[in-house]
């Protein structure tokens, strides 16, 4: 048809006299909307036969052809539009996400491996607590190293027991209460030897409000969860440390952003402890990203990126969660190796009377002769691990951590560490230039398909990795 | 002047196509018309003509009756966090579950709706004991009525900090374990019924035979003795009244060990939930879940002999309860998701929640029963009864 039309219209064009060069296109574009009168009087009378058989064949095609092209024209008017309004729309949203100015302070640790990169996740409990500094209930170290192409991730319980640069022995989650990112991050380097790239903080609200856009999940519950010590800490500001109980029934069932959270979250409703876990989560990340998969979720686009504005935020660059997620994906399961600080390598007890916290609130000692050695082999060589302090109640080093702190602001570790984070990023952007290169599949475009829109996908998967806690949402 | 063109038959068409695709798109078309429109923050609509008799079921914890003869729909709790009704067998009453952040109430409400009321609270509180935080809430949930209306089974953790001692474990025993209790009298102190093992959920979806009030069936839930690491999901048959009546003998155990007067009556290596007994008490319907395609089953199997719940720790008797199992099970259907079946009053067919177009949605299917093979078998194809999402961890009931 498009043909046929098109041969018709040039004839048309040849054969009228009156037509000169460029009026061909205003001849097309006006028979869209009318007979074309000023054309019709160019041409020989309608009393011919042949004009009478272009005219039957100019009446009987464009008619059809107008419909069809017209519904063209505003489907490709309407997707252009829709195009651009995402762009901006995902644009304003992940701008909001990456290259935050709070960055991690750079303590005296040192990695003599300078193609691994160390990224701290935090996880607080609700959304829009980036600034007012809340408890971070989860504390991940991913460490990726490019050349041996492994991905490590180190989970330390939020109630360890050790010292907060400044202000002496505090639970870890307190640490970005009192300073956030940067003594977060601080910390962490100061009594493990880890020296961080790079963090990302979720909010745990986000993750709910991801999986509620979504329209929920479906999954098959195993077995009936029951958990008494549940952490009540989703917008409880009353009491970060509250408990609440959960039931959950076995069996197939629409479970909602809550409830999902619920249902991955929970350390207590199995026997297997983080095996039951692990398996949860797996189940509702392969629910969940097939919802993302789904192109009818392209309508919700928007609305996640948005909801990711507020839950998610990171000093990285949007192209370097792209790279690290893509690398982290390429790999084989088998090279992503994951240590809890649990025991053996803590055991649970009480803040004794000296510490910076209530004497008597339960706590987590490190136990440093285990984890000196299980971190010294997950970052491997030109690491050189430490641990600070041991798992005795009686002993603090809260006097000597105050002995640090000199009157000055210029002394504050903090302070030190910010003049000092300077430094760092250039170096770890260059690495992770290195990730994408070793990993092979990176994805240096913001537009990566459907399956990760400007980057979304990724930023979701950034998300899943803190709440989930576990390596296995690179996997699914 | 020019005469306007007629309007073009191709021009027509293609608004024919338009308007039937659009069809498709709206689910227009349908041969069943919906009777009537559940309207919360969720829209579902039942089909008519599918179905006669009444059932009771959960959309957004609100609790509904869609009733079959009158083509209507009625709500009778809306609070937003009722599961699992059960209706008596006289008719009159519904007992069914409000859930909260920490507990349950167990509830009962006239099938003609009207004031709820509570027979049991599970409200409590936290406390601190030698630094570990206990508390005295409770969970009542799936409760089931003997064929009398006189007793109500239910699910509970009501001992969880009775058997430290007995079984050695350094835990409360929060998973889910059958009691009992008198409907007139609900307040006494509850019957333990039928025990759970430690660290998989307990219990599941327990319920009287009909024509025997000396036997339940309920789903349980445990580890492998072996290596405590692979679940086994069971379906159990009990004499419900074993534990009371043998103090001390019984007791909660760790996979692999306790002793308990319960039988399996489906085995290890095969994953069976949701037990539905027909109104005559000789079939059991049931869900299966096949471990390689994660696809689950509709299943009919014969109820074991009666004799096997009066000798349950017995080798013979455990070798008889698995035969009907393994030798005169009948496949019904297979889908993806595939849960909480129920018979018609007249066993003829059997109503159950199905995942269809990403809900969770009741169907029913006709079923027969040859007496010569002693098996089941699906008449037609099933039919959707309800569109648009229930509440798929609430099971429905279906009454006359």
């Amino acid at each position: 048809m498009k043909c046929f039309q098109a041969t018709f219209f040039n004839k048309a064009a040849q054969e009228s006299p009156v037509f000169e060069a460029g009026e061909e296109w205003a001849f097309l574009s006006s028979s869209f909307r009318k007979p074309l009168p000023d054309s019709r009087a160019a041409v020989p009378g309608p009393s011919t036969p042949w004009s009478r058989q272009r005219l039957a064949r100019r009446r009987k095609i464009p008619r059809c052809g107008c419909v069809v092209l017209t519904v063209l024209a505003l489907l490709l008017l309407t997707l252009g539009g829709v195009a651009a309004s995402l762009f901006f729309t995902f644009s304003s949203s992940l701008n909001q996400i990456v290259g935050q100015h709070a960055s991690c302070a750079k303590g005296t640790a040192s990695n003599t491996d300078q193609n691994r990169i160390n990224i701290l996740l935090l996880g607080s409990d609700t959304d829009q607590k980036f600034q007012n500094q809340p408890l971070a209930q989860t504390n991940i170290v991913v460490t990726i190293d490019p050349t041996a192409k492994t991905v490590g991730m180190l989970s330390i319980p939020r109630d360890f027991f050790l010292d907060v640069p400044g202000y002496g022995m505090h639970k870890l989650d307190e640490a970005y209460s009192l300073g956030g990112v940067a003594l977060s991050c601080l910390t962490i380097e100061q009594d493990f030897g880890i020296p961080l790239n790079y963090y990302a903080w979720v909010g745990l609200d986000g993750f709910i409000n991801v999986i509620n856009t979504v329209g929920g999940v479906d999954v098959n519950v195993t077995h009936t969860i029951v958990d008494d010590t549940y952490p009540n800490d989703i917008n409880n500001a009353k009491d970060p440390y509250a408990l609440e109980r959960l039931y959950l029934a076995a069996g197939p069932q629409h479970l909602n952003g809550q409830e999902a959270l619920e249902y991955v979250r929970s350390r207590h409703a199995d026997l297997v402890g983080d095996f039951g876990r692990s398996a949860r989560q797996q189940q509702v990340l392969t629910a969940l990203k097939s919802k993302l998969d789904d192109p009818g979720i392209f309508g919700k686009l928007s609305t996640i990126a948005n909801e990711l504005k507020g839950s998610v935020k990171t000093d990285m660059q949007l192209t370097d969660v792209l790279k690290m997620m893509n690398f982290a994906k390429g790999l084989n399961v088998n090279a992503i190796q994951r240590l809890v600080l649990g025991p053996p390598y803590s055991t649970p007890g009480t803040a004794p009377a000296d510490s910076g916290i209530d004497a008597g609130a339960s706590v987590v000692f490190p136990n440093c002769s285990e984890i000196i050695p299980a971190l010294q082999k997950l970052f491997q060589q030109g690491f050189q691990a430490t641990c600070k302090i041991e798992g005795n109640p009686g002993v603090s080093s809260r006097a000597a951590s105050q002995q640090n702190v000199a009157a000055s602001p210029a002394n504050h570790p903090l302070s030190l560490a910010a003049s000092m984070a300077g430094n760092g990023n250039t170096s770890a952007e260059l690495r992770l230039e290195s990730v994408g290169s070793v990993g092979g599949n990176c994805v240096v475009s913001m537009l990566d398909g459907p399956g990760d829109l400007f980057g979304v996908r990724s930023m979701l998967d950034l998300m899943f990795l803190a709440v989930f806690e576990s390596p296995d949402v690179l996997q699914v | 002047m020019r005469k306007r063109q007629p309007f073009s038959w191709r021009t027509l068409l293609l608004l024919i196509i338009v308007a039937l695709s659009g069809q498709g798109c709206f689910g227009i078309g349908s041969n069943e018309k919906p009777f009537a429109t559940v309207s919360h923050s969720q829209s579902v609509s039942v089909n008519q003509g599918v179905f006669q008799g009444k059932f009771y079921l959960t959309i957004n914890g609100n609790l509904y009756v869609l009733n079959g003869a009158t083509q209507t729909t009625q709500e009778l709790v809306d609070t937003g966090n009722v599961m699992d009704p059960a209706v008596s067998p006289d008719g009159k009453w519904v007992a069914f579950v409000k859930k909260y952040q920490n507990y349950s109430d167990l509830c009962v409400v006239s099938t003609n709706g009207g004031q709820v009321r509570v027979l049991r609270s599970g409200n409590g509180y936290f406390y601190n004991a030698s630094g570990l935080i206990h508390n005295t809430y409770h969970w009542y949930v799936q409760p089931a009525w003997s064929q009398d209306g006189s007793t109500l089974l239910f699910l509970s953790d009501l001992e969880k900090e009775d058997w430290y001692q007995q079984t050695g474990q350094d835990a409360p025993l929060l998973d889910l374990q059958v009691f009992a209790t008198p409907f007139h009298n609900p307040t006494v102190t509850p019957t333990a019924v039928a025990y759970a093992t430690y660290g998989d959920g307990g219990d599941q979806n327990p319920s009287y035979r009909p024509g025997h009030p000396n036997q339940i069936i309920y789903t349980h839930y445990t580890y492998d003795a072996a290596t405590r690491t692979q679940q086994v999901i069971q379906l159990y048959m009990e004499d419900p009244n074993a534990i009371s009546e043998n103090p001390g003998v019984y007791y909660p155990g760790s996979p692999g060990g306790g002793y308990d007067p319960a039988i399996a009556i489906t085995p290890t290596s095969s994953t069976v939930t949701d037990p539905a007994f027909s109104p005559d008490g000789n079939a059991i319907a049931f869900t299966k879940t096949d471990s390689s395609s994660n696809q689950m089953e509709l299943d009919v199997m014969p109820v074991p002999p009666a004799s096997i719940t009066q000798t349950p720790n017995d080798p013979t008797a455990e070798q008889l309860a698995l035969h009907a199992y393994e030798t005169e099970s009948s496949h019904l259907l297979t889908n993806t998701y595939l849960s909480e079946p129920v018979w018609s009053p007249d066993g003829k067919q059997i109503a159950y929640y199905n995942y269809s177009n990403n809900t969770f949605d009741l169907w029913i299917a006709q079923v027969s029963y040859n007496a010569k093979t002693s098996k089941y078998s699906l008449q037609g194809n099933p039919r959707q009864v309800t569109s648009g999402g229930v509440d798929a961890a609430s099971h429905p009931v279906w009454t006359n």
